[in-house]
């Protein structure tokens, strides 16, 4: 091997790619505390642990509307859209991923861009879900003293109310199930690396050109 | 177990009020046993990509 292969090899293991940009990274970690925030102030008085949660839970709520907007307005003047959308090449990753998985064929499913389609799913699982949870809630909030207002239960018809909680509350469970499986696959070795991306914003140009097609995730050089 | 929470009004109608919290534990058992099946089959049974020659 050449000293010039050697150093490229040991550049190729170096040098850094950004997949996740401080301002993303920042609304991931508050969107999470905000959500850890609200299932825990939901759940532990549920739990028999009981404290002054009320409180606590629309702050934090309050909190995550506001990091989802920011995210949404972000992804929509700033962000490359696209690249987090579900489009046909993912349906054809499906087909490839469950017949290699079935073992129906020998060829390996094909890179994924920027996203894989499971990273894609996830994540359109926890917009609807926490977009659900949040339009919910802030209806929710109408029923509380808040500094801005007094409270006012008789706002929508007991039945509508019913409907809110429901949708609520069911957001709320399938959060416990969501994160749980989220946790899970940030702490696998094999994901490690984006884990680490979610938090000091890079992957090398080694991972980058491992995990992904680079025809599909095209970074500025 | 319920899955809705429900209370009776002043005229003695069913009004709903959640979601049973009964459930809190179903979905919560849902997902540590989603997390063991993925790590079984993941660990026994996934096929495995072949490793690519990388330069070191």
């Amino acid at each position: 091997m050449s000293a010039t292969t050697t150093a490229s090899a040991g550049e190729a293991r170096t040098s850094r790619i950004v997949r996740h940009a401080l301002a993303d990274r920042l609304f991931h970690w508050i969107n999470a505390a905000s959500v850890l925030t609200l299932l825990g102030t939901a759940f532990l008085p549920i739990m028999g642990y009981q404290f002054p949660w009320v409180t606590a839970h629309w702050i934090a709520g309050i909190v995550m509307i506001a990091a989802i907007a920011f995210h949404v307005a972000r992804s929509l003047l700033a962000q490359n859209l696209r690249s987090m959308l579900i489009g046909p090449r993912d349906l054809a990753d499906l087909t490839a991923i469950t017949k290699w998985n079935l073992r129906v064929s020998g060829d390996a499913p094909p890179k994924p861009g920027k996203y894989s389609l499971a990273q894609k799913l996830i994540h359109l699982l926890f917009a609807l879900v926490l977009i659900a949870a949040a339009v919910t809630g802030a209806l929710m909030l109408v029923r509380i003293d808040t500094p801005w207002w007094e409270r006012d239960p008789y706002w929508l018809s007991e039945t509508t109310w019913g409907v809110v909680y429901v949708i609520h509350g069911l957001a709320a469970l399938l959060l416990v199930t969501m994160v749980i499986a989220h946790v899970y696959f940030a702490l696998r070795p094999d994901k490690l690396l984006f884990t680490r991306s979610m938090i000091r914003g890079w992957i090398t140009r080694e991972e980058y050109e491992t995990h992904h097609d680079t025809n599909r995730w095209q970074v500025k050089e | 177990m319920e899955i809705f929470r429900v209370s009776r009004d002043v005229y003695g109608r069913e009004v709903l009020q959640g979601m049973s919290w009964d459930l809190l534990w179903v979905f919560f058992a849902a997902g540590i046993a989603f997390v063991c099946l993925h790590a079984l089959y993941s660990w026994l049974l996934a096929p495995k990509r072949p490793v690519s020659r990388q330069t070191r």
